[in-house]
């Protein structure tokens, strides 16, 4: 099997059609601050949500096997796609708005190619959860304030500090009921994404 | 690797997996997979984009397939993500990665595990970049 061999697995068959590659982003964020609003914006389809199992650590051990307690939570999580070409296809996945910390978003996040973590200023710390994952995960990430009726209730340098995040994560302030404004905040992820993998 | 890579990997992998780590909380799910859990590949469940799309030989002998079965063997005559099929069926992601495991042994789909490493493969980074720079400010269809 050479590298630049697509092939089924298995003894299925190949059907004339070949599916594109697929690559994705994760669309993170506390509730309500627009992730699906974001992804319906850019998708060429509708969102769809499907049902997705995220693990969470709970604090604490358990008393009787001293083993870090873990419980799986079944979440809605939205998405959509847009396809680059016909053999390429990128798909956004809204994760679901946790505050809480501890969440393994790992089954969601695989294989990412970056993620946008959507932040409402009034809510700011609604989205630490997602920033700590990506940076703890080493994802490529950029910080987007979503400025609801187009504004932003703090500059962005309040938001850096009050989020504590990194100089070299991007800020941006999109709309995310806005086709042309989502896109931008998808190519500054991306365009992250290709700086880090330049090295 | 040039673009459209999808990762073939040879082995039979059993849909019978010891890890729990994936079990969703709900009765239904395990009613449909008679009680498995998706099986892992190296550890990890097949990503949500995995493609999977019906093979002629599932599509001919759909009408030997219950339930479930068939309406993935249906809906994958166009290929499609995990997580489409997952959204369209009304059936828990993890149902599906079972089955569609299953469909695959028997010859039903067709799966392609996308690999990782596309994250760090630039050509495939400035593809996407240069795809999404051609999406217009609105949509072009006013409603
Ligand atoms: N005015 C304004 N409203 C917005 C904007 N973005 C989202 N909304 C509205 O805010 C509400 C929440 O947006 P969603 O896109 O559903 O947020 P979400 O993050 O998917 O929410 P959950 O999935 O519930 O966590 C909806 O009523 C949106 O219409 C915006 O930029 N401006
Ligand atoms: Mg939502």
């Amino acid at each position: 099997m050479t590298p630049t061999e697509t092939a089924a697995r298995g003894r299925a068959q190949q059907t004339a059609d070949r599916p594109p590659l697929p690559v994705k982003l994760v669309i993170a964020g506390g509730f309500g601050v627009g992730k699906t609003t974001t992804v319906g914006s850019i998708s060429e389809i509708a969102p769809l949500t499907t049902e997705a199992a995220i693990t969470e650590v709970a604090a604490g051990v358990d008393d009787l096997s001293h083993t870090p307690r873990k419980t799986t939570t079944t979440v809605a999580m939205d998405f959509g796609c847009i396809t680059i070409d016909p053999t390429l296809k990128l798909y956004l996945f809204g994760t679901p708005g946790q505050e809480r910390f501890g969440f393994m978003w790992d089954d969601l996040v695989e294989g990412a190619l970056g993620g946008l973590v959507i932040v409402d200023t009034r809510r700011l710390d609604d989205c630490y959860a997602a920033v700590d994952y990506f940076e703890h995960k080493q994802i490529p990430f950029v910080v987007a304030v979503n400025a609801f009726d187009g504004k932003v209730e703090h500059d962005l340098d309040q938001v850096r500090w009050a989020l504590d995040v990194a100089d070299q994560v991007p800020l941006v302030t999109f709309d995310a009921r806005r086709r042309g404004s989502v896109r931008d905040a998808l190519l500054a992820v991306l365009e992250l994404a290709l700086e880090r993998a330049e090295g | 690797m040039t673009a459209g890579d999808t990762q073939a990997d040879g082995d039979a992998v059993s849909g019978l997996a010891a890890d729990p780590v994936g079990r969703a909380p709900a009765v239904r799910p395990f009613l449909v997979t008679a009680g498995r859990v998706a099986s892992t590949r190296a550890g990890t469940p097949m990503p949500l984009e995995t493609q999977v799309v019906s093979t002629a030989a599932g599509i001919v002998g759909m009408e030997r397939l219950a339930f479930e079965r068939r309406d993935i063997v249906a809906l994958c005559r166009q290929p499609q993500s995990l997580a489409e099929v997952a959204a369209r069926l009304r059936l828990h992601l993890n149902v599906v990665r079972v089955l569609a495991e299953d469909l695959e042994s028997t010859g039903d789909l067709s799966v392609y595990v996308p690999r990782s490493e596309a994250a760090n493969d630039l050509s495939i980074l400035r593809r996407v970049i240069d795809g999404l720079r051609t999406i217009p400010d609105f949509r072009e269809t006013t409603p």
